[in-house]
């Protein structure tokens, strides 16, 4: 991904804190598929946060978080589901031309998003 | 000089001259023709009905493949089973959306609707996924050098000038996707 070149003031960063625990509802973790998404030198950081909150409901700040992990880790699994949820989002991400893949749930993965019981991983107490 | 959108009371606005609209009317028009798919005038018109695609392939340009990519790392006959259900409605919404774009610009007022900003947004990304491919923007560094080009008066060879374009059309969407994140802000 690459960085805004547009940045103005108006542009600050609002930290948002209530939302980030109830979207954790869209990504089931005993679901057999992920959905992948890939690093490009192309797609706008800005861009993609705005995909992840506008398409998947996710807040700023989780949205932010798993763009950070596609930008810094090379990939990053957005969300969870049936072989046909995941395909279908698969779609949607090709039409706002974000790289996505996807794969199944089991299985080594050398990823940032493995997931285990209790892990609570960016999860507020 | 074009002005970055904004979002206010009306919605979100732009301002672009006439040869930048001109530029992008040519831009999104390019993308369209590369998605067009072929025409095939012996193919199952119930499938073409319903979306299918039986005789797709992965393609061969790399832009189109970037535009259309497999949807399945390292298995080419699950990609392949993958596009022959969502290709051609894929390239469709892309047609529309790149459409869409072209056609605001015909406007002298560059108002944009939830939906005209969810076009161009996409349309814009459509263009620099392309150009960035014609540009070899392979990884962050390349796309650091690209991004140094940004005096028109340097423009001497068809790489410069694509780098131009290319620096444009990021500022554009840039200018636009802040906007639309305001957006979405005030209405949350």
């Amino acid at each position: 991904m690459t960085l805004s070149v547009a940045l103005g003031p108006d542009t600050q960063e609002s930290t948002q804190t209530g939302t980030a625990v109830s979207t954790d509802a869209l990504t089931v973790p005993d679901v057999p598929w992920n959905l992948v998404i890939w690093n490009d030198p192309v797609n706008l950081m800005s861009y993609v946060s705005y995909v992840f909150q506008s398409y998947f409901g996710y807040s700023e700040t989780k949205a932010n978080k798993l763009m950070l992990e596609v930008h810094r880790k090379g990939r990053s699994i957005v969300a969870h589901g049936s072989k046909e949820q995941v395909e279908q989002h698969a779609v949607a991400m090709h039409g706002f031309g974000l790289w996505a893949t996807v794969e199944k749930a089991t299985g080594g993965d050398s990823g940032g998003g493995k997931r285990g019981p209790g892990k609570g991983k960016g999860k507020r107490g | 000089m074009a002005k970055a959108f904004k979002y206010g009371l009306k919605g979100i606005s732009g301002f672009l001259e006439p040869a930048e609209r001109e530029l992008l009317r040519s831009l999104f028009a390019d993308v369209i023709s590369m998605l067009e798919p072929a025409d095939r005038g012996s193919e199952d018109p119930l499938a073409a009905m319903i979306g299918l695609d039986m005789e797709v392939r992965e393609p061969s340009d790399r832009a189109l493949r970037r535009l259309l990519p497999n949807a399945v790392k390292d298995d080419a006959a699950a990609s392949l089973e993958f596009r022959q259900l969502t290709e051609r409605s894929l390239r469709e919404s892309k047609i529309g959306a790149l459409r869409a774009a072209a056609l605001g610009l015909d406007k002298d007022e560059l108002v944009l609707t939830p939906a005209d900003a969810r076009h161009w947004s996409t349309a814009l990304n459509d263009v620099r996924l392309v150009l960035a491919e014609r540009l070899d923007i392979r990884d962050e560094a390349d796309a650091d050098h690209v991004h140094q080009m940004q005096d028109w008066s340097q423009a001497e060879d068809v790489e410069s000038y694509l780098a131009l374009v290319y620096n444009f059309t990021t500022w554009l969407q840039e200018s636009l996707v802040q906007a639309m994140l305001q957006s979405l802000d005030t209405r949350s």
